[in-house]
């Protein structure tokens, strides 16, 4: 029931948008028949009761994400925009999972509305993902076992900000709108037009990094890309620690001081690096090397991938870090992808603990987070996704190889795509595009968008013959 | 004690020195004064009152310092018969010696002295079974805490011991692994090969090494000495013990071990499917399969041969490669990598952790040959390989400092820290087989690498680490 609800509101809401902007008639009649199916699924279902069947939770969750990608679809189709369905699955697959790897050459040549469209898709998709992993998934059971392990067993308890899940969900919205707005306001007031200024929050806040200039954000004045910057920084912000950031619950935030000071730590590092090699390297000036840095960063480690500069011009070492912290990810419960600060962090402290034992075979020491001991079998599970999303990124780059892309550009698509940070190396690096893969590449990569966004374990699971075996 | 034991294999190099007059007589003979001069010192110095019980730190320590010593002590040779001019490179050659690695910053080893080409491979045959081994196989005194030395050396596979007596055990091994090269040489020098170049690539196949005498490696031996070698890269990817046992007939031990039916498994699997994919892109069909049937074996026992490759490089190949470089020989046999062992109990977790999404209140264990690993084994297998990935990225990502690409960087770090050596598949990705071109850092680095994989990360870890130092 809650499934088919969430689902429902997903698609309920799509056409919501679309009519606000509807001014083209094909974008309304897409709007309408996505409308159509969604109000024809909800009466269909509105009497299930509670999905107790584990499995049928793994394949609503995954069916969800392709139904929102099929239905996205429409407008690319509908407009003409694109009229190869290829090219129009891959962006909006890049929409809805937040990835922000685009297909198209000249961005600014797009109709406006199916700009806006692409922005929303982005948003809606983070915001989707927030709500599977802080309300839905518990109630489907599938926490326990996939996706937020960490969190949701004892780990961490101020995972749940209310016990009820309608609750949950209304302040996850809340926190989102908020935040939202108030980029929107922020931007507006340094100065950008409210169109771009709608756009660009909505792709950075929800991690995306779709954008309605050709050249992402790197045109727009330094003020407005700090600002940016700002809002990537909280996507990659587990959304239960800002609601409590927001309500001012100092003491509950203290519980999860640890990921969050990892993540800062990680981030300031990684921007003292990067800086530096913009500055000695590639020859910026400090006050450009200070501000691309920072902002590429950013958006790196929350796998937002808005670009600030061609990159693919930046010294090899630099972009290796950029695509590393990318693969770290945001904090676990926010919109950004990646493998989740928290997962490192408890695999770097499983190893050094494994070291420990070795030395002082005799002494206790678990896995602690927080202050608490993490139980076993929770880092195994986050070993096994770990060695699952290594062993899925190294066949993606094997996988896209086959397909005729060389050997450095797989790498950098394969991790842009899988993590959801969107540009890669070389030609669909920077301000770069995809366009030029071949169709089998492009239909891997929105396979491997969908992945690294339910986190592999969820889809892979399907491939599993055991899986549909009575 | 161990200089001694180096100046003692130096002497064989000497002699083959002074007999062909080569010229590196002196800086051979000059090396082994020195190194006796260092061991004696050191056994006067501490050696004579070592009697005290290894506790686990310990153990660390002497692996790591001797894995740290003794590959700088036998750079000496290289730098005294000049055959290398900086210490650098003849850091690199001696570590990648040592650690059975193989990749080599000589350009034309065919330019070598004689004695030269003979200390390389002399360094991966005692590499080979681990020097650990060898200082236990010979100090029987330190009997008590050998075991612990012994677990420093293979970590976390679970070794079966062969003997209950450590020591026997050991020489037993040891045994083993003269007899199969002393056949190797015998059947080299059959196949028409001379008798020095049968000795050094003996030494360096069995101890899955990988030194090749000439530039283009192996170009130009006849098919029946590739044949051999095949076979014999193949055999020291398997487990020493097992090897025992199937020198002493006991079959039964064979049958019953997964690991080498996965190891077969694997080797079939990939050589066939290069044999297809090097025939689909139109080469010829015999070469094709004599070709991959060699280079999947160099590949999975980590020993780092090539040959003349068939003209035209399929894709597939590439990745099989890059695949089987990751996962490396079987545990307990001189190759490198993350072994098998690791990976099929990680691999049957896997298959417990899916089928436990669907059904989550099912209970399963880990079973390999019909025991159960118990939980906090598998944990610890996951840390190793989470640290092996670890240090795949970093070193790639030191790498890319001194102008790789990162792909290149990534193929390069993963093959030196599986001790694999030179390989076509970074050749095929366009980086130079020359490690010799690369920055003094990068060759540090891959160094560290090298060092990293042979002693499995966590004793070379270990004793850097703060806690170590702790007193507790």
């Amino acid at each position: 029931m809650l499934m088919a609800e969430g689902g429902l509101m997903a698609l309920c809401l799509v056409p919501a948008w679309h009519f606000a902007d509807g001014t083209l008639g094909p974008i309304a009649v897409s709007a309408g028949f996505t409308l159509a199916v969604g109000c024809l699924m909800w009466y269909r279902h509105q009497h299930d009761t509670v999905i107790e069947d584990r499995r049928m939770s793994y394949l609503l969750v995954v069916l969800l994400w392709v139904l929102l990608s099929l239905f996205a679809t429409l407008p690319f189709m509908t407009t003409g925009a694109t009229t190869n369905f290829t090219n129009a699955w891959f962006e909006s697959m890049s929409g809805v999972t937040s990835t922000g790897a685009t297909i198209f050459p000249a961005v600014s040549s797009l109709p406006s509305s199916v700009l806006l469209w692409r922005s929303m898709t982005q948003w809606f998709g983070g915001f989707g993902i927030v709500l599977l992993v802080l309300a839905l998934s518990p109630q489907l059971g599938i926490n326990k076992y996939s996706l937020y392990t960490a969190e949701a067993s004892g780990a961490d308890n101020t995972g749940k900000t209310a016990v009820r899940t309608v609750v949950t969900v209304r302040r996850t919205l809340a926190v989102y709108l908020a935040l939202t707005l108030a980029f929107i306001i922020a931007l507006w007031l340094s100065g950008m037009q409210m169109w771009d200024a709608v756009n660009l929050t909505f792709t950075n806040i929800s991690s995306g990094g779709f954008s309605v200039n050709s050249d992402s954000i790197a045109s727009i004045t330094p003020l407005q890309q700090y600002i940016l910057a700002g809002a990537m920084l909280l996507s990659g912000v587990n959304f239960t620690l800002l609601y409590l950031l927001f309500t001012m619950r100092w003491k509950q935030i203290g519980h999860k001081f640890d990921q969050l000071r990892f993540y800062l730590v990680l981030c300031l590092l990684a921007v003292v690096f990067v800086v530096c090699t913009l500055h000695w390297h590639s020859g910026y000036g400090w006050n450009d090397a200070v501000r691309l840095g920072t902002v590429q960063t950013v958006s790196a480690l929350t796998t937002t991938g808005s670009v600030v500069a061609d990159c693919t011009q930046w010294w090899t070492p630099t972009m290796f870090l950029i695509l590393m912290l990318s693969v770290c990810g945001g904090m676990a419960g926010s919109t950004s992808g990646g493998l989740k600060v928290m997962r490192v962090l408890i695999l770097l402290r499983n190893a050094r603990c494994i070291m420990r034992n070795r030395l002082h075979p005799r002494v206790v020491n678990p896995v602690r987070l927080n202050g608490q001991p993490v139980s076993g079998h929770i880092t195994n599970n986050v070993m096994v996704i770990f060695m699952v999303y290594g062993f899925t990124l190294m066949v993606g780059v094997m996988v896209l190889m086959l397909c005729g892309v060389n050997a450095t550009e797989s790498i950098g698509a394969a991790v842009g795509c899988l993590t959801g940070y969107g540009p890669g190396l070389g030609a669909s690096g920077g301000f770069g595009c995809y366009a030029g893969f071949t169709v089998a590449a492009k239909w891997f990569c929105s396979l491997l968008m969908l992945l690294g966004r339910l986190e592999c374990m969820t889809v892979i699971v399907l491939f599993l013959p055991r899986f549909w075996r009575r | 004690m161990l200089m001694l034991v180096m100046a003692l294999a130096l002497v064989g190099p000497l002699l083959v020195s002074l007999h062909y007059g080569d010229g590196a007589q002196y800086g051979l003979l000059m090396a082994g004064v020195v190194l006796v001069a260092i061991g004696l010192f050191l056994r006067n110095m501490v050696g004579r009152n070592a009697t005290y019980e290894l506790r686990a730190k310990e153990s660390f320590w002497i692996t790591s310092v001797a894995w740290l010593v003794v590959p700088l002590a036998g750079a000496l040779p290289y730098l005294f018969t000049g055959v290398l001019d900086s210490f650098t490179d003849a850091a690199f050659e001696s570590v990648s010696g040592f650690t059975t690695t193989g990749s080599s910053v000589v350009i034309r080893p065919e330019d070598m002295p004689v004695g030269m080409l003979l200390w390389r491979s002399v360094t991966q045959w005692i590499g080979g079974l681990g020097l650990i081994l060898f200082i236990v196989a010979m100090l029987r005194r330190l009997n008590h805490g050998s075991l612990q030395l012994y677990a420093a050396e293979f970590s976390g596979t679970q070794q079966r011991k062969l003997h209950p007596h450590i020591a026997k055990s050991v020489s037993r091994m040891w045994q083993i692994y003269t007899l199969i090269t002393l056949i190797l040489t015998v059947l080299l020098v059959l196949a028409d090969n001379g008798w020095l170049e049968s000795v050094c690539l003996a030494l360096s196949t069995v101890s899955t090494g990988g030194f090749m005498p000439a530039q283009f490696g192996l170009v130009g031996y006849n098919d029946l000495t590739i044949s051999i070698l095949t076979v014999f890269m193949f055999l020291s990817g398997v487990n020493v013990a097992l090897l025992y046992n199937l020198f002493t007939l006991r079959w039964r031990q064979l049958r019953v071990n997964h690991e080498l039916m996965i190891y077969v498994g694997i080797y079939l699997f990939a050589s066939v499917s290069c044999a297809v994919a090097f025939v689909a892109v139109g080469n010829p069909m015999v070469p094709s399969l004599r070709y991959s049937l060699f280079h999947v074996a160099s590949t999975i026992s980590t020993c780092g041969f090539y040959t003349e490759a068939p003209l035209v490089w399929p894709f597939w190949a590439s990745a099989v490669t890059f695949l089987l470089i990751l996962c490396g020989a079987s545990a307990g046999s001189t190759g490198g990598g993350i072994k098998l062992r690791r990976l099929m109990t990680l691999a049957l977790y896997l298959r417990n952790y899916l089928t436990r999404m669907v059904h989550p209140n099912v209970v399963f264990t880990v079973k390999i040959d019909h025991k159960v690993v118990p939980g906090e084994y598998v944990n610890k297998i996951f840390g190793f390989v989470f640290l092996y990935i670890c240090f795949i990225i970093g070193g790639a990502f030191v790498l890319t400092f001194s102008g790789c690409g990162i792909a290149d960087a990534f193929c390069m770090a993963a093959a030196n820290i599986s001790n694999l050596g030179p390989s076509p598949l970074i050749n095929s990705l366009g980086a130079s087989l020359d490690y010799a071109l690369l920055s003094p850092l990068a060759k540090w680095t891959l160094a560290v690498l090298m060092l990293a994989g042979r002693l499995e990360i966590f004793a070379l870890l270990a004793i850097v680490s703060p806690s170590y130092w702790k007193r507790r």
